[in-house]
């Protein structure tokens, strides 16, 4: 395993180089595998952020989902914004969005925090669908994403798949991933040596509302069609949540399986959609049951071989 | 003032029938928050579940919706009984978050399973009783559907607290959700009590779909939004008591026809969510709990 542990840094680089430099060897098939591939780890790392390590199970990603691509919609159909200032503005409302329900969202805790989370994203499905300016239920159609070429929806989507895993793997090796890691080991002993939990627990929601709705700017370029019941649908989270069990909720490498699992999963059923999430429904339920570190938490277990550690040497 | 109450009359009467139905719908989930301290949030499903289970039995045998309980409760009981016993009891005492995702994994599975062999399409029980109504003198007509969900949603209540109050396993229930530890040493085994009660609680959601397939038209994805109406009845009810589930029920019923009356009909969902959102700020042990 010494072996594995001094090259890891190489294959780390090997990976990015492959991914970086498909377009120029892989079919557009492959391309669109490796997009989803990007988005899905973006979204389902900013989860494993929230319930792997803050403790905060939210079952409302998709409200920021919605957020972030309404945004781009919005700026660039209607006030003709650039793209990439558009989704900038995504991540900055959906921030936003999120500092205004924290208070009284981080009221709430466990199971209230998670249908709170997700009565929430409802909310905004409701708004949505009865607002005129938003063109009610009918939704929007992102046309300015157009004149992007595939290569650079990819690109960008790789970007920013790659700097979720960086941002949670800084975060982790931070003073904040200290705090998070001292209160998930004991709540109250940590609290009463100075760490200030409700700081930690909103940065934490915080990063992850912001990413989100990046990514989903991201996602909407490439959707190019977006739909109150859609965007703020339940589906979202449910992808996120049974990426980040598969993978290994609490690891940093999790979602990076969980995702390639995932997107594999629904491009071999892509005509069979309810097929491809009733068997992830089992496997996620069979890992709970039976290795609840997921994947990557299991093998972290029994080998003590991590790719990204987040501790301190 | 007397015209808006006579404006209203028709409103708040079928607020209060249609909470009654929402009653049912969290009597059930609350029975298990209490008992197991498990939020199931395949509970939407199961009522949905219940719903084509009737409408499977009525394409089978030609009789009423109502009839086909005879066969939908026993085996949505079963249902709960096994999911409980085999799955959830396993883990018992692993923390919170297990348990809740793998009933949410639960529920995704029956979603799609729905999906899957049902297809997306709108159905509905149809029976006699969907579109009659019962005029009250010169003061109102009810829909005589939501009056029979409101006269199901009581004796429902009504049978259930005579279960916990009067029998053996209805008592050991209580024991169990109490204190398990000690209810074990008094000899009862608590996993089979938690997995009776998950039956019984898939029972209170076999009534549940029934009512809610002969009142309104309901998908295979319709679960979701009766498990926050469920959630909704709980909170709002407070735990560990069938009256409260029940104000709760009409409370969460009566804020949405009245939001729907004021907003417009697409704005009917949104003040439930709404008044759910302001009682688990502020007093999210219920309006209706002791302390």
């Amino acid at each position: 395993m010494g072996f594995l542990r001094a090259y890891r840094i190489y294959g780390i680089i090997l990976i990015i180089l492959l991914l970086a430099s498909l377009p120029f060897w892989a079919s557009r098939y492959w391309i669109l595998v490796a997009l989803l591939f990007s988005l899905n780890l973006g979204l389902s790392q900013m989860w494993n952020l929230l319930a792997g390590y803050s403790g905060l199970v939210s079952l409302g990603q998709q409200a920021f989902i919605g957020l972030g691509g309404y945004t781009l919609a919005v700026f660039s159909i209607y006030y003709g914004f650039p793209i990439s200032l558009s989704i900038l503005i995504g991540g900055i409302i959906s921030v936003l969005f999120a500092l205004l329900i924290s208070a009284p969202i981080f009221r709430m805790r466990g199971v209230y925090f998670a249908i709170g989370t997700w009565t929430v994203a409802e909310v905004l499905r409701i708004i949505f669908s009865n607002w005129k300016y938003v063109g009610y239920g009918m939704g929007l159609f992102v046309k300015p994403a157009y004149k992007l070429s595939f290569n650079t929806i990819y690109y960008t989507a790789l970007f920013t798949g790659i700097a979720s895993v960086a941002i949670v793997y800084f975060i982790l090796r931070s003073k904040l991933g200290l705090g998070l890691m001292a209160i998930r080991d004991e709540e109250t002993a940590s609290e009463t040596l100075g760490v200030d939990i409700f700081k930690c627990k909103l940065s934490c929601f915080l990063i992850s509302a912001f990413i989100t709705g990046i990514v989903a700017g991201i996602l909407y370029l490439h959707n190019i069609f977006i739909q109150p019941y859609s965007a703020f649908g339940i589906d979202w989270t449910v992808r996120l949540v049974f990426i980040t069990i598969i993978g290994g909720i609490g690891t940093i490498e999790g979602p990076i399986i969980g995702s390639f699992i995932y997107v594999f999963l629904h491009q071999w059923l892509s005509e069979y959609p309810s097929v491809s999430l009733l068997i992830l429904g089992i496997i996620a339920i069979a890992v709970i049951l039976s290795a609840p570190r997921g994947i990557m938490g299991t093998i972290q277990e029994r080998l003590g071989f991590e790719i990204l550690s987040p501790r301190r040497k | 003032m007397i015209s808006i109450l006579s404006e209203l009359k028709v409103p708040i009467v079928n607020g209060l029938l249609l909470g009654g139905l929402y009653g049912i719908i969290g009597i059930g989930m609350s029975m298990i928050f209490g008992i197991v301290r498990l939020i199931n949030l395949a509970h939407g499903d199961f009522v949905i579940l219940a719903s084509y289970f009737s409408l499977v039995t009525m394409s089978l045998i030609p009789i009423s919706p109502l009839l086909t309980l005879i066969i939908v409760i026993p085996a949505m009981c079963l249902l709960g009984f096994i999911i409980q016993y085999f799955l959830l009891n396993r883990t018992l005492g692993k923390g919170m978050n297990p348990p809740l995702l793998i009933a949410f994994g639960i529920s995704i599975i029956l979603q799609n399973l729905l999906l899957l062999i049902f297809t997306p399409d709108a159905r509905t029980l149809l029976s006699s009783l969907s579109v009659k109504t019962i005029p009250i003198g010169s003061f109102i007509n009810l829909p005589t559907i939501y009056v029979v969900d409101f006269i199901a949603a009581i004796i429902t209540v009504a049978f259930l607290s005579r279960f916990f109050n009067r029998t053996y396993m209805g008592k050991a229930i209580r024991a169990a959700s109490d204190d398990d530890g000690a209810a074990q040493l008094m000899g009862i085994n608590t996993k089979t009590i938690y997995a009776i009660a998950m039956a019984i609680s898939a029972g209170t959601a076999a009534i549940a779909g029934v009512l809610v397939g002969m009142t309104f038209t309901f998908y295979p994805h319709t679960g979701p939004e009766y498990l926050i109406i469920a959630f909704g009845v709980v909170i709002v009810g407070g735990l560990g008591s069938l009256i409260g589930t029940f104000l709760g029920g009409l409370i969460l019923g009566l804020a949405q026809i009245l939001g729907a009356h004021f907003l417009g009909p697409g704005f009917q969902l949104l003040s439930g969510y709404l008044i759910l959102l302001i009682v688990m700020t502020f007093k999210p042990t219920g309006l209706f709990s002791k302390g």
